[in-house]
């Protein structure tokens, strides 16, 4: 009964998305699109064949950047704001289970970062008909695991969540690049950061080719997937109250 | 005509049991370390089909009580427990009706599909999410509003659509914290009247709330909280002879000249209004029956003071 309820309630979620940040991605994602992208179409003519030029480069970091973008909307206050505004009194004094609920969240918005990636790169795509939908939405997925599972967790466990998960992307990469390259334990100490570096270089090859290093994609993928899951097990043991 | 409300520091266990704190203790802790005992070593049961009413004053810890029954926050020791469950188990499997002190629903939500949407978290069927809504709309008046988002409702309105959320479905438990704050008087009767018609053998209902003449119309039992900790819990049945000295404000239509002859200590308060002692219930009806049979008409009998609002004067009082 719960379940078949919450399964049904996804298309309240679905729509919430949709006006509440769907839109916001779709217009972010063509107003850069339409700044950056468009322009170097023309100027450098950038055609099928031109997958070595720095315009495709630029192009593939324009539609990436995007992408770290909409997730970033997507997941700002996916649980905290239901504790800010105390919406979650009436949502679970329901027949309702909230780590379910709250895992059905995640992959409604999963979802429909998924759709607007896929409007927003069919538009792409008008322009530059070699760019690949299949291609950029695997990428999506793979971003929306390993950035929203860090994001979904920074929401359970801290108010800010907008603020701590930026302020933990960026941390990563000035880190990694201070730290990184020391051979002693702080280049050791990074490695457990967030793999914000794999992300360039996934993105060009995953977005351009198709193909990923497997480890790399493992590594994204179980980051986000283990902070995901730290989440729920603190959603679980804690207090539902803010 | 009011009666003597019977007092009792009732510690009678109720045949079928719903509800159980035991010895449940909530202490918030912040992150430089200080910490505020919120509730302290709260034992409470609560039986089937009663209408229990939690009063205290502001910070007394109701609502972190309520929190904690419905599985929003962990007590930091004790447990409680519905119908043998962890309370949040209950819940998850149950589904209560709450009505929260601060109404939080979206504001960019219409009324009618906050219904609907809490309709259907509830786990009602397409076929019964109309029908429901329908009725807790025409329920609490709620008809010409429901197309407007929650932003533009009025405190009342949105009061009401609060409970209209509660009712949403059959629930066995309600618990409404603070149900009448922002109604009007015409509402809070209502209010009053719904609550009343909720009554049943199988349903519990927890009403927290400051007014202490509303739990006393509607609760079987008051327990009064002060600093987190269960100070009395007060019987408000009229069944019982009062144990002590209470007052009565007794208006009369006629035969003021009469009044002394039954009440010998009869205190005038002017227009016909007088005020009486008397030390139970028996002794206030044997005294009016006296006062009838001499040709007086009573308009009006009320008590001054509730037992209860004496009861919680005391218990808060000592507690502080």
């Amino acid at each position: 009964m719960s379940r078949w309820s919450l399964a049904r309630y996804s298309l309240w979620q679905a729509r919430d998305f949709a006006i509440d940040r769907g839109i916001a991605i779709l217009l972010i994602g063509f107003l850069w699109g339409y700044a950056f992208i468009l322009p170097l179409r023309i100027t450098m003519a950038l055609q099928k064949t031109d997958q070595a030029s720095p315009g495709w480069i630029f192009t593939l970091q324009i539609a990436s950047a995007i992408v770290s973008v909409a997730v970033l909307i997507a997941v700002n206050g996916i649980v905290s704001t239901d504790r800010k505004m105390g919406y979650y009194r009436f949502l679970f004094s329901k027949p309702v289970n909230p780590i379910l609920y709250y895992i059905q969240v995640f992959f409604v918005y999963m979802a429909g970062v998924m759709a607007c990636m896929f409007v927003l790169s069919r538009i792409l795509q008008t322009i530059l008909p070699t760019f690949s939908i299949v291609n950029y939405l695997l990428y999506t997925a793979l971003i929306y695991v390993a950035m929203g599972g860090i994001g979904f967790f920074l929401s359970v466990a801290t108010r800010y969540d907008w603020l701590s998960l930026a302020a933990v992307w960026l941390g990563a990469r000035i880190l990694r690049t201070t730290w990184g390259p020391k051979n002693d334990w702080r280049s050791k100490a990074v490695e457990l950061l967030p793999p914000v570096h794999k992300l360039d270089e996934v993105a060009n090859s995953l977005i351009g080719t198709g193909t990923a290093h497997a480890s790399d994609v493992l590594w994204l993928l179980g980051y986000g997937a283990l902070f995901f899951a730290l989440g729920l097990v603190i959603l679980r043991r804690g207090s539902l109250a803010d | 005509m009011a009666g003597v409300p019977a007092t009792d520091n009732d510690d009678r266990r109720p045949a079928a049991l719903v509800i159980e704190f035991k010895n449940v203790g909530k202490i918030y802790k912040s992150l430089l370390g200080n910490s505020v005992k919120a509730v302290e070593e709260f034992s409470l049961l609560v039986a089937e089909g009663e209408i229990l009413g939690i009063a205290g004053p502001n910070g007394a810890g109701k609502t972190t009580l309520i929190a904690m029954m419905l599985g929003y926050l962990r007590p930091t020791t004790g447990t409680v427990e519905i119908k043998g469950l962890p309370a949040r188990q209950y819940v998850e499997r149950n589904g209560i009706g709450y009505l929260s002190e601060l109404i939080a629903i979206n504001p960019k939500w219409r009324a009618d599909t906050a219904l609907v949407r809490y309709a259907t978290l509830a786990g009602l069927s397409y076929s019964e999410i109309p029908q429901r809504v329908n009725y807790v709309v025409d329920l609490l008046g709620l008809a010409e509003h429901r197309d407007k988002k929650v932003k533009a409702l009025s405190k009342g309105n949105l009061q009401r659509l609060g409970l209209a959320q509660a009712l949403l479905r059959d629930e066995q438990i309600l618990v409404l914290d603070e149900p009448t704050h922002g109604l009007d008087p015409v509402w809070t009767q209502r209010f009053r009247d719904i609550v009343q018609e909720l009554r049943r053998p199988d349903r519990t209902i927890l009403i927290a709330s400051h007014n202490l003449d509303e739990l006393q119309r509607l609760a079987d039992r008051v327990a009064i909280i002060d600093r987190g900790r269960l100070q009395r819990l007060v019987s408000t049945g009229y069944e019982h002879a009062a144990p002590a000295a209470t007052r009565f404000r007794v208006t009369l239509a006629s035969g003021q000249d009469l009044i002394r002859a039954a009440f010998p200590d009869a205190e005038d308060a002017g227009r016909g209004e007088y005020d009486v002692t008397v030390q139970s219930i028996q002794e206030l009806n044997t005294a009016l029956a006296d006062l009838i049979g001499r040709g007086a008409l009573v308009a009006s009998v009320v008590p001054q003071r509730s037992v209860l609002e004496q009861q919680f004067r005391e218990a808060v009082g000592e507690s502080q």
